[in-house]
């Protein structure tokens, strides 16, 4: 067991430590569990040596696998199931020479794990997020340092590819899903997807000896990863606040949470301007680092490579049109409007733990919604450890000068009104284009003639061939009914016993020592 | 010490122009719609009179609003109008150095139009639930065919702020068959942004099915009267943004200000010209099914990725 600390692990260490401690103060701190996945996170994050490293990995997935036990026994076979995988991809790629064949298998080994947080069942914030970002932080391990000398500008492609092949089904799950953590799982898979195409591109300006579009990339990689992780919690707890509160996550039976539950609701709006990526958000510097990666590398390198930069940035752009019109959804369905059940009317406010959990992630996105270019100094080091001549620009993007033009348009505009409008203002029944006011025994108005998440998503899904059973014949709902089809089998696997199951998982690990210590 | 003050005065004038030509432009476009349909049409100033009266009128609140009712209008208002003031009009080197970066651009329209879609589902209601989903939709093809366009831009002019792609667009000027492309497909999302397309219902129908304007339809008062100027608003910002990028010539120079009359001369001859190039595109099409605009999206889309693909060719060709 060797530990040691560079710059790479540290970030990734302050990237954990608020997730775990808002995953802590959100309802799990008795667990000892929840300990133990953060322990084994942590080995991970600070292993000297491949074997404690894997071993770390593997005790993580235990650890998560346990943990889903607990909260959900029917959703936790696929934990052990992809932790072994990793496991045995991982331990074939220490012993293979720094390669093409050892690249992809920490790729399939980490991207199996990383792809664990998209599954539905799995929003929770410690399984999601801590499993996430050490998949990412194993990848780039590997790919930049581990490996470094025998990069090959292909690698950077197979990433990008993959990235892309994240980004677009889950972002158009995000609007299509009308469970709120099922949209909250898709926009994870888009953001893990986001984070490979700035890996790959990277890792392909790394192989071709472009220090300035690596530098670049490697920013708008590694500030997402930060950003998400402060964020992506903070969706999924106050998610888990309403389902406290109502009873449901469905959309379709929420509506008027801001006014039950104001504290949540204003946070969830945050965290939601951060995961659409709009400017003054905590989002808007990682994305607008990212787009400039992909226009400069765009510029350079063969033709069809530049061809398929374009088509990726068109692809970027459906995606971030694509969260803004999820998380407009989200926010407007859930939280504005009239509540579509008397659960969502009596809804309150949660206190304690939740609420401090969310606030303190909130707080911590201050700095990166204003000045992101004050963390990226911090981040210097580690970008200069991946990519070693890289020389980081300063961001383009000034979000305190953007805020005072906005504030100086919008103040304008309020003392205008003040000083020349009529001052007044009038409680009435809302016009609803000329329609009456509903009934008495029906106080919020019939639910079914309000917007529904189903129908808001409605016109995207026809425009991309049918998400709908009513005409199931695109490639769209073939994909959801494999996928459908393959978590109804992983439910079906027939586990012997966790305890076996859990031993084997141990043996498994001891092995890895073994060897390690034999080498 | 001169020319910083020239430009800070530069920069407040074309605040002014901006913010003060807005609703004549809407006018103009009107009243060339109307002429091109055989009719006399309202006056060009119709629209200030709308916003004077507008002023006088009380502000109704629906009784199921939320406590962000207000802030929807506000929050468009202002993202529009720090994007209109970052685009280049009658002059280049104003004063907002760093901001005037496109994706910047974009971001601030993603956010227009996120608090704008908040706006319709606001209180709940089925028309601004719709038309919120319906822009949703449209909206997927524009932002990425306007990132292509000013990906083809900022290729052929190496450059990735809107000053950088003037200054490289005035140096080296020419009708590339590229920029053509690129200046056929941002018309077309300039047409699809600012509900130009005529989908089930054209602009002044009183159905409003599809018009940014179910979305404020339980807007009342001086909250309607910031949505209204926030449309106006983005039609100015889109009409300057491709006299800008596509017929940078003549541009004045902010620190320069004997150049400013023949540039604001110029701009506003772009304006009109753009202006009626538009209503004469939406007088000629007809109505189209709203889910057929996708796939006229869906080719502006193209023409984009053409436009990268025959610069890409240009450039291998030429170095």
């Amino acid at each position: 067991m060797h530990l040691r600390m560079d710059p790479l692990s540290a970030l990734f260490l302050c990237i954990l430590v608020p997730q775990m401690l808002a995953a802590a103060l959100s309802g799990m701190r008795g667990s000892v569990v929840l300990w133990l996945f953060c322990a084994s996170l942590a080995l991970t994050l600070l292993a000297a040596t491949p074997f404690t490293l894997v071993f770390g990995l593997g005790l993580a997935g235990t650890a998560a696998w346990l943990l889903m036990l607990r909260l959900e026994r029917k959703a936790a076979a696929p934990y052990i199931g992809v932790a072994l995988f990793s496991v045995a991809c991982l331990i074939p790629a220490m012993f293979l020479p720094p390669g093409g064949l050892a690249f992809v298998l920490v790729l399939l080994g980490t991207g199996a794990m990383a792809g664990l947080a998209a599954l539905p069942q799995g929003a929770s914030v410690a399984l999601s997020g801590g499993l996430m970002n050490v998949s990412v932080y194993v990848l780039i391990r590997y790919g930049f340092i581990a490996f470094g000398a025998a990069t090959q500008p292909w690698w950077g492609l197979v990433l990008i590819i993959a990235g892309a092949a994240c980004v677009l089904p889950g972002a158009l799950g995000a609007i299509l899903e009308v469970d709120m953590s099922a949209v909250l799982a898709s926009t994870s898979l888009a953001q893990l997807g986001l984070t490979l195409v700035a890996l790959g591109i990277a890792l392909r300006a790394v192989a071709m000896h472009n220090p300035a579009l690596a530098a670049l990339a490697l920013q708008a990689a590694l500030l997402g990863t930060l950003a998400h992780a402060l964020f992506r919690p903070m969706l999924i707890i106050g998610a888990g606040a309403v389902r406290h509160a109502t009873g449901t996550n469905s959309l379709d039976w929420l509506g008027g949470l801001l006014r039950g539950m104001p504290r949540v609701g204003m946070l969830m709006l945050g965290a939601a301007a951060g995961m659409a990526s709009l400017p003054l958000g905590p989002g808007f510097a990682p994305e607008f680092l990212l787009l400039h990666a992909v226009i400069a590398a765009a510029g350079t390198g063969a033709i069809f490579a530049r061809i398929g930069f374009v088509a990726l940035l068109a692809a970027l752009g459906f995606s971030a049109a694509l969260a803004v019109g999820a998380m407009v959804r989200l926010i407007g369905l859930g939280f504005l409007g009239r509540p579509r059940s008397l659960r969502a009317a009596a809804a309150e406010d949660t206190g304690g733990g939740t609420l401090a959990a969310m606030a303190l992630l909130g707080v911590l996105c201050i700095p990166l919604a204003l000045l992101p270019g004050v963390v990226l100094g911090a981040l210097v080091p580690v970008i200069q450890l991946l990519a070693p001549q890289a020389d980081p620009l300063p961001l383009a993007y000034a979000p305190l000068s953007l805020a005072l033009l906005m504030a100086l348009c919008g103040g304008g505009a309020l003392l205008a009104l003040r000083r020349f409008a009529v001052r007044g203002t009038r409680e009435v029944v809302a016009w609803n284009g000329g329609f009456g006011r509903p009934p008495v025994w029906l106080p919020f108005g019939d639910p079914t003639t309000q917007p529904s998440a189903t129908g808001f998503a409605e016109p995207v899904a026809r425009a991309f061939g049918g998400w709908h059973p009513a005409n199931a014949g695109g490639g769209l709902a073939r994909l959801r009914r494999l996928r459908v089809r393959l978590s109804h089998a992983a439910r079906r696997i027939p586990l012997p016993s966790p305890l076996a199951l859990m031993l084997a998982a141990l043996a498994l690990c001891l092995l890895v020592l073994i060897l390690g210590q034999g080498s | 010490m001169f020319q910083s003050l020239a430009r800070l005065l530069a920069t407040l004038l074309h605040a002014a122009l901006v913010f003060g030509l807005a609703p004549l432009l809407a006018g103009l476009i009107a009243k060339y719609r109307a002429r091109l349909l055989g009719r006399r049409g309202p006056s060009v100033l119709q629209p200030y009179h709308e916003l004077r009266r507008l002023l006088h009128k009380t502000t109704l609140l629906p009784e199921t609003m939320t406590e962000l009712f207000a802030l929807w209008p506000l929050v468009a208002f202002s993202a529009l109008a720090a994007a209109a003031l970052l685009i280049p009009g009658f002059c280049t080197g104003m004063l907002d150095p760093s901001l005037g970066d496109i994706i910047t651009l974009v971001g601030l329209l993603a956010l227009a139009r996120a608090a704008l879609l908040l706006a319709g589902l606001e209180t709940g209601f089925g028309f601004g639930g719709a038309t919120a989903a319906r822009i949703a939709l449209l909206s997927l093809f524009a932002e990425a065919i306007l990132l292509v366009v000013l990906l083809s831009l900022a290729l052929a002019t190496h450059a990735t702020t809107l000053n950088g792609i003037i200054r490289a667009q005035q140096a080296h000027p020419g009708a590339a068959v590229s920029l053509g492309f690129a200046l056929l497909s941002l018309l077309a999302v300039a047409l699809a942004e600012n509900d130009r397309i005529p989908a089930e219902s054209g602009g002044d129908d009183q159905e409003p099915a599809m018009a940014h304007a179910a979305l404020a339809l339980e807007y009342s008062g001086r909250y309607l009267l910031l949505l209204e100027y926030t449309t106006m608003l983005r039609l100015m910002l889109w009409i300057s943004l491709i006299a800008a990028l596509f017929f940078p010539f003549f541009m004045a120079r902010a620190a320069d200000p004997l150049t400013w009359p023949a540039g604001l001369i110029l701009w506003s001859a772009k304006l009109t010209v753009l202006a009626a190039a538009l209503s004469l595109f939406e007088v000629c099409t007809a109505r189209i099914r709203l889910f057929r605009v996708p796939e006229f999206l869906g080719l502006a889309m193209l023409l984009g990725i053409l436009s990268c693909v025959l610069l890409f060719i240009s450039q291998q060709a030429g170095g």
